[in-house]
């Protein structure tokens, strides 16, 4: 048993991505940071494991805020719904067709804040729809059940993961000089940060 | 007789230093994040303290292999060993009852803690205690002859 977020933790600020240094530059909506970070943190999670809720609450955001929005570290977000979770997947097209609009992060932070709720009443849909406009919401409906290419980084996300040999949600990817470097779990931002200045210091 | 228990011995020396050595080296392979990440798991620690231990445990455990597989001081080495054993078994099982998901960590990452890693650890500890008796033993027969020989 994974030892779940207080109310009080839950209320951290919530997970807004800056689109640092060359927002131009930046494509892919699971991408934040400048393209100049010599450092790329991928982390791989699945929207209903309570571990990954808890790194995407608690040291992901500490993380943007002191080195993705500095320029440091770019953040890439990748999807890795596991088979056993019974709504992840549909929770995982619902992010992405969000992201498609511009609203990726309200809706991944919604998705990891609720996750309690939709992953016992499968309502992801009704989740969503609090923190999005109707018109928006009617978008990401459509997208989600009609757009045949919405699973497209999903596959592309679980294929890079199962190259880097993963076994487990959350795993951070700690891209720096090429080299990929795995850490499975979840890690507190203060070791993370320890970790990435002692990389940073290398460069 | 006495020369098959020296053998045992050495042979009971040989593998608990290999178990030492490997579970050192495996987690100085990885970054020592990776380690802290498992220790972290087990959710005793506090944050501070995760990195000190997670660089400086791996070598501690080469450290206590290379002395157990030298023999010098077995007694007291394979008695350290003994008790970092007997220390992490008991963790394992607590966290095992209060059903908390940890990652082993023992030979490097990935390795979640189940019944098989328990008994796993209970065999190297079982392993551990035989090599601290036999040393003990061994100890106790050369200073008993020593003692009964005669003075020149």
């Amino acid at each position: 048993m994974v030892a779940q977020n207080t109310p009080a933790a839950a209320k951290k600020t919530p997970v807004t991505v800056t689109k640092a240094a060359a927002p131009a530059a930046v494509k892919n909506f699971k991408l934040s940071g400048s393209p100049a970070a010599t450092i790329t943190i991928e982390v791989y999670t699945d929207y209903e494991c309570p571990s990954c809720r808890n790194l995407y609450l608690q040291t992901l955001p500490e993380l943007i805020t002191q080195y993705v929005a500095k320029g440091k570290v770019q953040l890439l977000h990748r999807d890795f719904p596991l088979p056993q979770h019974q709504y992840s997947k549909i929770a995982t097209r619902y992010a992405n067709a969000a992201g498609q609009l511009g609203q990726y992060d309200i809706v991944a932070n919604q998705l990891f804040k609720t996750q309690a709720e939709w992953s016992q009443n499968g309502n992801v849909d009704g989740t969503v729809a609090k923190v999005v406009a109707p018109g928006d919401l009617q978008k990401i409906r459509d997208l989600v059940k009609n757009d045949t290419h919405l699973d497209d980084t999903v596959t592309t996300d679980v294929a890079m993961a199962n190259k880097d040999g993963l076994n487990q949600t959350p795993t951070l990817v700690v891209v720096n000089k090429g080299k990929r470097q795995k850490i499975d779990g979840f890690v507190p931002f203060m070791i993370l940060k320890s970790y990435i200045d002692q990389q940073l210091a290398k460069n | 007789m006495l020369k098959r228990g020296k053998f045992w011995l050495l042979l009971g020396r040989i593998a608990l230093a290999v178990i030492f050595l490997a579970a050192g080296i495996a987690k100085l392979r990885e970054p020592w994040l990776q380690f802290a990440v498992s220790i972290n798991s087990f959710k005793i620690v506090p944050d501070a303290m995760l990195e000190p231990i997670a660089r400086i445990l791996p070598w501690f455990e080469v450290v206590v292999g290379v002395a157990v597989l030298s023999g010098i001081q077995l007694k007291w080495t394979s008695s350290l060993a003994t008790v970092i054993l007997g220390g992490f078994l008991a963790l394992l099982i607590r966290s095992w009852a209060m059903g908390i998901e940890v990652d082993c960590g023992c030979f490097g990452s990935g390795e979640p803690l189940g019944p098989q890693v328990i008994l796993r650890d209970s065999l190297m500890l079982v392993l551990s205690l035989a090599v601290t008796i036999g040393a003990f033993m061994t100890s106790r027969k050369k200073s008993l002859s020593s003692e009964t020989s005669p003075q020149v």
